[in-house]
């Protein structure tokens, strides 16, 4: 299996607090890799380096053997990450549908211009992203929601559209940002089956942070523990079940 | 093949609608033709801005600097080159619009780079300083005729040629958004992070809208040139960026269809005003005071009554019928005392009447008139239809 | 360009500040409105505009109408007038917020900023309809007591240039005196001399002109700061009210709620302060502090023309200055305010007086484009 994802030392600051020190780890391709934490760990900073929003002040971030620290975000959206947020970022006042389109505008081939004339080959693209569209609203079972707002959804399925839009750009690395928060134990049952299920079917890696560590343990197969910044443990479920220095993490303790 | 044919048969109905204007405008007195320009001319000033504020949603208050670079673009270059030229009105006044359209779009590149930096009312401000330094820049120019303003020659009042780039504005900016296109611009407008996450290129994005915008503009400040024979930079203030914004925003931001009709409305509102005749100070404090009885009503229907749509409209309208009482019986009670019987000049009310409508407006119904409706013959029928739970239940 | 004369530029440093002490009472209000609600106050320019005629028509209570010769004014006269500003201007700024804003805090910021274009527009063409405009009135100068001015010399003038203006000071008056006893004995106009009149006209304007040239000259070759009085009140009032600014939000209860709103409006609302209080409260300051502000520009700035567009530029360029100083920080503000009015005073002394008002929005654009933060805030980033 290939590497995907490499992060080596990566590191940023803001100001005097180090939010991500010197984090390294290494995906394959295929992998299910949690990334958990206490609050304010520096999970979500993680992402945001990764996926361009902010510069990493040191450190090397290599996607499929090429290093992408520091470029702009819809740069690395079309070399094939995608990601969602953990404070829900949907554009609100659009229909779910449209949500999806935008995501799968990076694949765009027609011209602005005759997009202004309503030309044919603009429409037929229009169509064929709006059919694909639908069939991730279908994966993510809100089909019969489409033509709805965004901002109307309930809060599960809020944090599904996300799910939808990003595949939406066919990405070859998904990242979830508490893609379980919020949701109660059967929906986040169906959220576990359904991860599962897009990563066998799109060939995806994923990328996940997730508080709930039932669900976590339960998805992952590797998992890697970040507490202020830097990284305390990593290995698979059972081992960070275990690992102490997790335990007295949660638990507010000195390790 | 049908696709054609139906394109062939929409831009034959839009020059003959323009030719029908026209028309009908040749056989009205100047001052109707000029209300009939000028409208024309701020639906698409108002459409423009709506791709920018509106659709992109970059707040940006300095459109009449667009408009008039394209106004004195066009001025310059009849001034250096229409008597050698010697082509048809027809087409120097086309050539005369692209050239407005370009200059100004240069121009709106420019005011648009801030926007990749500035959010909100800062860029607002920024727009609003930019549009201020072009117009005294301008201003102190003599070679353009400084503060006292250009002579345009010659005078062309191609009328059909207004509402025909009215027509052309309204017709890219809902085309766009009918395709996956305009959704990036949308994307943009709701949440620059996420679009960016989804492969959007927000910076092109925001500044394919600012030229877009701007050249509109600017094709209408070419046009006005033209029709009004004379450009200064007085014609290009703030209030004239205020009013454009006004318009967009009272439409309901992101309506193609409410710029549209808001620029019509809020044109002919004040013109309207100018023929009022003298009346006592008393009869607008008065109607001042049903204003604010009316408003006050409203909201609170709004805020506290939940019953059937019919019963809404009713205490509605009881409201309203209260407040115009009042307003009537008020005045002439009013008026007799000595300070409010003084007569007030009607033609002074234009800009307040404006500004009152404007917070009236503001205060009823914030979201604007349309808000991000547009009219389709579906929509027509679904508000016919009464639902008064538009909420998707979920 | 007309000269960057390096000898008047004391003196344009000072107008720069006397200037900007004005802006930073303006720019105040801006600062601390949009500290807490987060709104540009568009119709502060108009509550400045208000301030000017509450000035106007105090100072017309108290006798010193245009057609009313009056001699002499006291302090007394001007604090009246000062107050009336201040009241009327507070009671505008809370009546603004009572009515316009606060049915719209729940919006949209966008439309709340209509809004406040709106009121502003009301206030300018509203007024039209009720107060004095056109010709535009403005405060008799008789008014301020303090007429005269402090001079504080830099550097002496040059004595034989003094001595060399005084002596062609005998000449002019030698031709003027022939000149003079020509017109009398001939009975001519100096208009319309005749022939031999001429050479009486042309020997007397020569010598004058001589004389004033030699005057300037030395007068130039000495460097001194001219202060008006009553501007230096002006400055000292200025400060006083900061003073007093300072005290109300840093020691007193209402104060301590401002800048808890201002520092977050939603945990200030949950930990118990009285929000709507507070913003009234700021409004009610802002205002008042505009209202000062108008009341001694349109007195101590003597001859300043009020008509209902008052408010406009000053308020944009107080703006600005707010923006300049870091929206939403107070000593911001008068730091702004300063450097507004110097850059003001600096352009013009340039020789780009045209441009006086472009000044202000360049200054803006330069500062949010290189540092959004203002000079004493800081640049936030969007956390994401
Ligand atoms: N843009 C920013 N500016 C300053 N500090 C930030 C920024 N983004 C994140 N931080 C800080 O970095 C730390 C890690 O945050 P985050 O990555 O969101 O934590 P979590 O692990 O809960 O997702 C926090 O202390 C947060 O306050
Ligand atoms: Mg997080």
């Amino acid at each position: 299996m290939s590497v995907c994802l490499k992060l080596t030392e990566a590191t940023i600051k803001f100001g005097g607090l180090v939010a991500v020190n010197k984090v390294s780890f290494e995906l394959k391709q295929g992998d299910l890799f949690g990334l958990i934490g206490p609050n304010g760990a520096g999970k979500t900073t993680c992402f945001n380096i990764i996926t361009g929003v902010y510069k990493p002040t040191s450190g090397e971030i290599e996607f499929n053997g090429k290093l992408i620290g520091g470029t702009p975000s819809n740069k690395i959206a079309n070399l094939g990450i995608a990601r969602t947020f953990q404070n829900i970022r949907l554009f609100k006042s659009l229909t779910v549908i449209e949500n999806v389109v935008v995501g799968g505008f990076l694949r765009h081939k027609t011209g602005l211009f005759g997009a202004m004339a309503y030309l044919p080959a603009q429409i037929r693209e229009t169509e064929k992203l709006r059919a694909e569209a639908m069939e991730l609203l279908k994966i993510v079972d809100l089909a019969d929601m489409a033509s709805a707002r965004s901002a109307d959804l309930s809060y599960g399925m809020q944090r599904r559209l996300e799910i939808a839009r990003a595949l939406a750009t066919q990405p070859k690395l998904l990242l979830l940002d508490e893609p379980a928060a919020g949701m109660n134990p059967q929906e986040k049952e169906e959220l576990n089956v359904m991860v599962r299920r897009i990563r066998d079917q799109f060939q995806l890696t994923v990328l996940l942070i997730e508080h709930d560590m039932r669900f976590v343990m339960s998805l992952c197969e590797r998992i890697l523990v970040l507490d202020a910044g830097t990284e305390i443990a990593s290995g698979p479920p059972d081992a960070i079940r275990n690992d102490p220095k997790v335990i007295a993490a949660y638990l507010g303790q000195p390790a | 093949m049908k696709f054609w044919l139906g394109r062939t048969g929409s831009i034959l109905l839009a020059f003959a609608l323009c030719a029908g204007i026209q028309l009908l405008a040749d056989q009205q007195s100047d001052f109707v033709q000029r209300l009939i320009v000028l409208a024309g001319l701020y639906v698409t000033l108002a459409v423009s801005l709506n791709l920018i504020n509106g659709i992109t949603g970059q707040f940006s208050m300095g459109h009449a600097a667009f408009y008039q670079i394209g106004a004195y673009t066009a001025g310059f270059i009849a001034m250096k080159f229409y008597a050698g030229a010697k082509l048809p009105p027809e087409l120097w006044m086309i050539l005369s619009l692209l050239t407005g359209a370009a200059v100004a779009s240069v121009a709106g590149l420019i005011v648009g780079l801030p926007s990749l930096r500035l959010k909100g009312d800062y860029l607002a401000i920024v727009t609003l300083g930019f549009g201020e330094i072009i117009r005294i820049i301008v201003q102190n120019q003599p070679a353009i005729g400084g503060a006292y303003g250009l002579s345009v020659a010659p005078r062309f009042e191609m009328i059909w040629l207004v509402w025909l780039l009215a027509i052309l504005c309204i017709a890219v900016c809902r085309n766009l958004l009918k395709t996956a296109h305009g959704l990036q611009f949308l994307a943009v407008r709701e949440d620059e992070v996420a679009s960016s996450a989804m492969g959007v290129n927000v910076t092109r994005t925001k500044v394919t809208a600012f030229l877009l915008g701007s050249a509109f503009a600017g094709a209408a400040g070419a046009l006005l040139a033209h029709f009004e024979g004379f450009v200064s930079p007085k014609m290009f203030t703030m209030d004239v960026s205020f009013i454009i914004v006004t318009m967009v925003v009272l439409g309901g931001t992101g309506s193609i269809t409410g710029a549209t009709l808001a620029a019509i409305g809020l044109f002919f509102l004040p013109e309207k005003m100018r023929d009022l005749p003298n009346f006592p100070l008393g009869n607008l404090v008065a109607t001042g005071i049903g204003i604010v009885i009316m408003v006050i009503g409203f909201r609170h229907i709004a805020a506290n009554f939940h019953g059937k749509m019919v019963e809404r409209v009713l205490r509605y309208l009881a409201i309203l019928a209260i407040a115009v009482v009042i307003a009537l019986v008020l005045g002439p009670i009013v008026s007799k005392l000595p300070t409010l019987g003084v007569p007030v000049e009607g033609a002074k009310l234009r800009m307040v009447v404006f500004a009152v409508t404007l917070i009236v407006l503001m205060l009823l119904r914030p979201q604007g008139i349309f808000a991000h409706h547009e009219f389709s013959w579906a929509w027509l029928r679904k508000v016919l239809r009464i639902d008064t739970d538009k909420k998707v239940t979920a | 360009m007309a000269g960057l004369e390096l000898s008047t530029l004391p003196q344009q440093l000072v107008n720069g500040i006397l200037l900007g002490s004005i802006y930073a009472l303006i720019a105040l209000g801006y600062t601390m409105v949009y500290g807490v609600l987060k709104l540009i106050n568009f119709a502060h320019g108009e509550v400045f505009m208000i301030g000017a005629y509450a000035a106007l028509f105090a100072s017309w209570g108290l006798g010193y109408t245009p057609n009313n010769a009056m001699s002499g004014s006291n302090p007394i006269n001007l604090l009246i007038m000062l107050l009336a500003s201040m009241t009327l201007c507070g009671l505008l700024g809370v009546l603004i917020e009572r009515f316009a804003y606060r049915p719209m805090r729940n919006q949209p910021r966008i439309a709340s900023l209509i809004t406040a274009i709106g009121v502003s527009l009301l206030l300018q063409y509203g007024g039209q309809l009720f107060l004095p405009s056109s010709p535009a009135p403005n405060i008799d100068a008789k008014v301020n007591p303090y007429q005269d001015n402090i001079t504080i010399p830099l550097r002496p003038v040059d004595g034989t240039l003094v001595a060399a203006a005084k002596q062609l000071e005998a000449k002019q008056i030698e031709t003027k005196t022939a000149f003079d006893g020509y017109l009398e004995r001939t009975k001519e106009s100096p208009f319309q001399l005749s022939a031999a009149g001429q050479p009486f006209k042309k020997a007397a304007q020569d010598a004058e002109r001589d004389l004033r040239t030699a005057e300037g000259k030395a007068e130039a070759s000495g460097l001194s700061i001219r202060l008006p009085k009553g501007q230096m009140i002006m400055l000292v009032t200025t400060v006083v009210l900061m003073a007093l600014l300072n005290f109300l939000v840093m020691h007193t209860k209402p104060g301590r709620a401002m800048r808890a709103a201002s520092h977050d409006f939603d945990a200030a609302s949950l930990m118990g302060i009285n929000v709507n209080s507070t913003i009234t409260f700021t409004f009610l300051i802002g205002s008042a502090l505009a209202g000062a502000g108008a009341m001694m520009n349109a007195t101590f700035l003597s001859g300043t023309k009020i008509d209902t567009f008052f408010g406009m530029l000053p308020g944009v360029k107080a703006f600005v200055a707010a923006v300049l100083g870091g929206i939403g920080n107070i000593p911001g503000a008068v730091l702004g305010g300063i450097l507004m009015g110097l850059a003001e005073t600096l352009v013009v002394w340039a020789g780009y007086d045209s441009y006086r008002d472009a000044i202000a929005f360049i200054v803006l654009i330069i500062v949010l484009l290189f540092k959004p933060g203002g000079l004493l805030g800081s640049n936030k980033v969007e956390k994401v």
